[in-house]
């Protein structure tokens, strides 16, 4: 417990609309000398990324399970030319380009992230969460124009691409 | 015309005749092909740029959600490639050419954990993908109705500058000569007679 305490403490707080004060790899260094063998491997699996719903905590594999069906529903819906009916992801998230629909999933998963957080401070799964949150920011702070543009050219046009290097 | 033999026979005068005939009808023919070529290579080129301005449109389109192709969960290079560039042969203004047909892509299946923007991303890159392949099927289209251009050109030329002109100096020149070598045959003739005249009187 009195571990836990310290590495929550320890631990910048995260905030969706700026950039994540601290690296998923400095984050795991702080947690892997804090935490005990069998809470670091829990924490481990639990990946927001890979939506891994293997995860030993009951709450956060429904998250995650949740994110998971509801992406499927969205690409079937689209599939079959049909208004999705995602089970929990709000359908005011699915609208807008694709750039504001993944930052409004993302928002919808922060939200769903910090309810679950809630009253559980220095346990487990705040610790769980903090990772899942950092991920998230992480990932919506890697969306950057000038980068997008650069992916897009060199799977479109990598013959130009490179000589324009 | 410098340097050129020519025999003066009513056969070669016959020939050079048969050779201003067929130039002066092929020249027409090859100018009309040389007008068609360059008629089509406009349209391609138009083509091109009509291309070009859906691409820039398509892009302009992706512009306000591009910044999420730098998703550091997502390497969208791995999603699609190119396998390749179906043609079919066809006949453009008489020479053979490929024209676009469609792209054959490589398409990676999508995961239930890939984030939803890359469907969205994958239908822009192969649309792009198959715009970029009909441009390039039409450059080359360009390149191989150009040499024919070109060779044309200098058929137009030579027809022009060289087998007609050279034709019609033939056949002045022989005729002149034959006539000239007529004039003499006569007069030597009329010659001979005078002085057959001259000693039959004596």
């Amino acid at each position: 417990m009195s571990n836990m305490v310290y590495l929550m403490t320890s631990l910048p707080s995260l905030s969706f609309d700026h950039l994540p004060p601290i690296t998923i790899d400095e984050f795991n260094d702080e947690a892997k000398a804090q935490l005990s063998v069998r809470h670091f491997r829990l924490l481990e699996s639990v990946d927001i990324q890979q939506l891994n719903t293997e995860v030993g905590k009951k709450s956060i594999a429904l998250f995650l399970k949740t994110i998971k069906k509801d992406q499927a529903e969205v690409r079937k819906a689209k599939l079959q030319n049909r208004q999705a009916q995602p089970e929990r992801l709000p359908k005011s998230a699915l609208s807008g380009n694709p750039l504001e629909r993944e930052i409004k999933i993302l928002q919808w998963q922060w939200q769903e992230l910090l309810d679950m957080e809630a009253g559980k401070t220095f346990t487990l799964i705040e610790v769980l969460v903090y990772k899942l949150k950092l991920q998230i920011v992480s990932r919506l702070y890697s969306f950057d124009p000038k980068k997008g543009a650069e992916v897009l050219a060199s799977v479109v046009d990598p013959v130009k691409n490179r000589k324009d290097k | 015309m410098a340097g050129m033999k020519i025999k003066y026979t009513k056969t070669e005068r016959a020939r050079q005749k048969k050779i201003l005939k067929v130039s002066e009808r092929m020249l027409p023919l090859f100018e009309a092909m040389e007008k068609s070529l360059m008629a089509t290579i406009n349209t391609i080129a138009e083509r091109i740029e009509q291309i070009r301005g859906e691409i820039e449109k398509n892009r302009k389109a992706a512009e306000p959600w591009i910044a999420v192709m730098s998703d550091s969960w997502v390497s969208i290079n791995e999603f699609i490639s190119v396998n390749k560039i179906i043609t079919k042969t066809v006949d453009v203004a008489g020479v053979r050419v490929q024209q676009f047909v469609k792209v054959d892509f490589n398409i990676m299946a999508i995961d239930e954990d890939t984030p939803l923007w890359v469907d969205d991303a994958i239908e822009l890159m192969r649309e792009q993908l198959q715009l970029l392949a009909e441009i390039e099927c039409l450059k080359e289209q360009i390149n191989l109705l150009e040499e024919e251009l070109l060779d044309v050109r200098a058929r137009v030329k030579l027809f022009e500058n060289r087998r007609i002109p050279n034709a019609k100096l033939a056949i002045r020149k022989i005729g002149q000569k034959l006539q000239d070598d007529e004039r003499l045959t006569i007069a030597t003739a009329k010659v001979v007679k005078t002085s057959k005249q001259k000693e039959g009187k004596l």
